[in-house]
């Protein structure tokens, strides 16, 4: 029972931040001095309008009526994932981010997944092995790494596998025009993801790593070790069922804050290797001022981040009996 | 079957285990006793072979060495023979895991169980230890600190293991839950081979048959339990008992001077020892059985100071002491109680040379006494009841303290002052010209029994012979001075024969007892036992006699208030 009320709780948090964010994405464009349409989709845009386009969107968002009305149609608007149309696309902003967002998806998503694994791994091995050479050697280079800005990352593995060594294809996520199907596709696939993913994960492995190694370390010293220890657990058993089990809980923690700046890493190395992802369409629409699909892209990475700390937030409660059963 | 020998655990430089030489068979319990720091931890860690740092020696169990075998090898042994629970129950436990898990995967490491086979298993134990079902899938979190103590026992002993070994088991546990969960501990090491490390004597003493006490990585002392409690040998262990609040204790707490300091040449002990002799510093003594105890120490344990044999006085062919049998040993205080008539004045005017005895001997640290000379008078001092007749009225404070040192031509005139000066530090007295320039008669009675204790100690004595050093004093002088002389015996090792006929004063102040009765001693013993359990019907009355004399005074307190309550 205690555990629903604290899902309930933080679920109400999370809809009442969304609604905060909803509400300020409606009103700040009508705040703005001068006509709403202007803030909306800004000079540019309407430049290149036709008085019938003008009126179509008047009628749409409501804008001659009261901001009842309006505030009516944006949020049936929202439900219908309507957020406005991309000028610059000449499409709906709601299609053009679906048509990006599955190769963010797959990078970011794989990119967390691997590098949260690999990061635990490499935490549990290198702080049970504390001061040992292999520890010392993974802390130095993983230290190395992460000192490097994401981009900088990108840039070097571009230039090294696919450039120099020429090994990997230079930019996109596909190689186009090749009509490849089935397996072939799938290689085709993995052989562009490749670099972004690296580089993605060199970046992110660090901090899980260190924060993953860190912990095992202050764990290994903690009573119930000793305990396991003295059961006679075998090793895998204490560094993986008992200090690895009690370390996933910071590193759960963590890994939701680092989620803003995965994203903001998968920016930059998405632009760097013309990846099709929402970065780079973000990209193109900030070069172009297109305002609602970058209105669009930014509510769309706030909803994540929001969904992302909810769902660490619930992990975090199954994986910790202490929040669970509070006393 | 578990033989320790010479074993030996260093962290880079600091050695923290400096050769423990232990020898338990099936059944045996052992208490590891000591100050933290002593290295009892590290030694149980030793047994299970989880200790870091360098380890040397052995550690012999069924015939094996287990600092020989291999990591694999030992670990199945871990838990199955040989068992420990370790001190801090706060988080002892993994906490994410429920408590049936943990004790299932002590069971399912070593047998070949199915799952629910185990599961059953682990329920049992747990009610064996008193926790029932619902207990099981709890965390460890939601448990109060009695039942964690409880799964980390029954984890102890799922495998049945042969040897225990509890580390502070009752460290975090309140008084009443350690009261309850001490019988599981009974039956917990019953029958195996078991060591409980703590600092707590009073576990120690319920638990466990053998006691070792463990001083800066050496054991200095082993016996069986009760007599080590009732009758320390070692210097260490009787510090260790003085300090040690318990409820039999009734001499008020003392401590240890100086701290413990690893890695020293020779004794362990050596710095905070008051009897060290010049071997000491040298040479670490090794443990010798003597008595049926186990001892390290160059001087055999404390040393008898004082030993007094067949004595016999009388005068004009009435008998003052007949028969008189003591020892005083080093560092301890010995009340000598009694009515007045009874010849405990007379005893101790014939240790001091004023009356000679007609029969028997009077031996000082192994000699006979003969003449009252200076070195005689340099180990032995005496004050009195009456300060005025160890401080003439016609010295001042500076001259009455550095008479002894004049009378035994000791150093010149400035070592003379600066010991004048460091023994009226120790008595909390001033050293400024215009106090060094009163005469007794300008001091408070407390003052001058000051003077005349500064002067007593001014030849650094080993024997203090105090005869009613207090009764003439008020009770808040009183109680400073005998602070005052508990406090030189733990600094400098001072013994003391307390004559005195205040057996209440005598049950504060002494370590041991003998009462006199017509020139006997027809009782002799500890002092809380003696007094808890008089056994010769004349200490009865003594006992009897104080006890009534509080009673009174407790009625003679209550009465106003029955008074002032008409009908
Ligand atoms: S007399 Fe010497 S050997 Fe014995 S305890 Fe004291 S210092 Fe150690």
């Amino acid at each position: 029972m205690k555990r629903e009320q604290f899902g309930r709780g933080s679920i109400l948090n999370y809809i009442i931040a969304l609604a905060a964010i909803f509400a300020l994405n409606f009103i700040l464009p009508r705040l703005m001095p001068g006509d709403p349409l202007h803030a909306i989709y800004g000079d540019e845009a309407l430049v290149a309008m036709t008085p019938e386009m003008e009126r179509s969107l008047i009628r749409e968002f409501a804008l001659d009526r009261s901001w009842i009305d309006q505030l009516q149609a944006y949020l049936m608007g929202l439900s219908h994932f309507d957020l406005g149309y991309s000028y610059y696309y000449k499409d709906q902003v709601s299609s053009v981010i679906m048509g990006a967002l599955p190769w963010t998806l797959l990078l970011t998503g794989l990119a967390l997944v691997i590098a949260t694994a690999l990061g635990i791994i490499l935490g549990i091995e290198s702080g049970y092995r504390r001061g040992e050479l292999l520890d010392r050697c993974i802390v130095a280079s993983l230290m190395f790494l992460s000192g490097f800005p994401d981009f900088f990352i990108g840039i070097l593995l571009l230039l090294l596998f696919g450039v120099a060594l020429g090994i990997a294809p230079l930019s996109g996520a596909i190689t186009p025009y090749a009509g490849l199907e089935g397996f072939g596709y799938l290689e085709d696939v993995i052989g562009h993801l490749a670099l972004p993913l690296s580089s993605l994960v060199l970046v992110q492995l660090g901090g899980i790593y260190l924060l993953t190694r860190n912990t095992i370390v202050s764990l290994m010293g903690e009573s119930f070790i000793l305990t396991a220890k003295a059961k006679g657990c075998s090793e895998f058993s204490i560094k993986y069922s008992h200090a690895g089990r009690n370390s996933l809980l910071p590193v759960t923690t963590a890994t939701g804050l680092r989620i803003p700046h995965l994203l903001t890493g998968a920016l930059f190395i998405e632009i760097i290797f013309s990846y099709p992802g929402v970065g780079s369409v973000l990209n193109t629409a900030l070069n172009a001022r297109d305002y609602p699909l970058i209105q669009g892209i930014l509510l769309l990475i706030t909803v994540a981040v929001l969904t992302a700390n909810l769902i660490v937030d619930l992990l975090y409660s199954r994986l910790d009996p202490r929040v669970r059963y509070a006393h | 079957m578990l033989q320790i020998k010479d074993l030996k655990v260093a962290f880079g430089e600091a050695e923290v285990l400096r050769g423990i030489d232990l020898d338990l068979d099936a059944g045996d319990s052992l208490s590891v006793v000591g100050e933290s720091g002593a290295g009892k931890t590290t030694l149980g860690l030793c047994i299970m072979g989880l200790a870091t740092g360098r380890v040397s020696g052995e550690v012999r169990f069924k015939g094996k060495d287990l600092l020989k075998i291999s990591e694999e090898d030992f670990r199945r042994m871990r838990g199955r023979e040989i068992a420990m629970v370790f001190q801090n129950v706060e988080d002892a436990l993994d906490p994410v895991q429920r408590i049936q898990d943990q004790i299932a995967e002590a069971i399912h490491i070593h047998n070949n169980a199915t799952a629910t086979d185990v599961e059953l298993r682990a329920k049992k134990l747990l009610l064996s230890v008193g926790l029932n079902g619902d207990k099981a899938r709890a965390y460890p979190h939601q448990l109060s600190g009695g039942e964690r103590q409880r799964v980390l026992i029954s984890m102890a002993l799922a495998n049945d293991p042969d040897v225990l070994i509890l580390d502070e088991p009752t460290a975090s546990l309140d008084a009443l839950t350690k009261a309850d969960i001490l019988k599981l501990f009974r039956s917990a090491i019953a029958g195996r081979i078991s060591l409980v490390i703590t600092h707590d004597l009073s576990l120690a003493a319920g638990l466990t048959e053998q006691m070792a006490v463990l001083y800066a990585g050496r054991i200095v002392e082993v016996g069986r339990t009760d007599e080590l409690l009732s009758d320390p040998r070692h210097p260490y262990t009787r510090g260790l008992i003085r300090s040690y609040p318990g409820m039999t204790m009734t001499k008020d707490l003392q401590g240890i001077p100086g701290r413990m300091d690893h890695c020293l040449e020779g004794c362990p002990f050596h710095k905070r020892c008051t009897q060290r002799i010049e071997i000491c510093r040298i040479k670490v003594p090794q443990l010798r059985k003597i008595d049926g105890r186990l001892i390290a120490c160059h001087r055999g344990g404390i040393v008898p100071l004082l030993e007094i044999r067949h004595l016999h006085k009388s005068f004009d062919s009435c008998f003052a002491l007949c028969d008189i049998n003591l020892t005083l040993y080093e560092g301890e205080t010995l009340a000598l109680v009694g009515e007045s008539g009874s010849g405990k004045s007379t005893l101790s005017r014939v240790i001091m040379g004023l009356y000679d005895q007609d029969r028997g001997d009077i031996i000082l640290e192994g000699q006979e006494v003969g003449k009252r000379d200076a070195a005689f008078f340099s180990r032995v001092q005496m004050i009195f009841q009456n300060p005025k007749e160890s401080v003439s009225h016609r010295m001042n404070v500076l001259d009455a303290v550095l008479e002894p040192l004049n009378v035994q031509k000791k150093g010149d005139r400035e070592e003379r002052l600066i010991r004048a000066k460091e023994v009226l530090d120790c008595v909390e007295l001033p050293f400024s010209d215009d106090f060094l320039d009163r005469y007794p008669h300008q001091l408070s009675g407390g003052e001058v029994q000051r003077v005349a204790i500064a002067r007593a100690l001014a030849l650094g004595p080993k024997l203090l012979i105090a005869d009613e050093p207090t009764s003439a004093l008020d009770p808040s002088v009183q109680a400073k001075i005998l602070k005052l002389l508990m406090d030189l015996q733990e600094e400098m090792g001072l013994a003391m024969l307390f004559v005195t006929h205040d057996i209440a004063l005598a049950r504060k102040v002494s370590d041991r007892i003998a009462v006199m009765l017509k020139g006997q001693i027809v009782e002799m013993g500890a002092t809380n036992e003696v007094l808890s359990h008089p056994e010769h019907s004349y200490t009865r009355r003594l006992v009897d006699c104080a006890k009534s004399y509080q009673r009174d005074s407790k009625e003679i307190n209550q009465r106003p208030d029955r008074d002032s309550n008409p009908g």
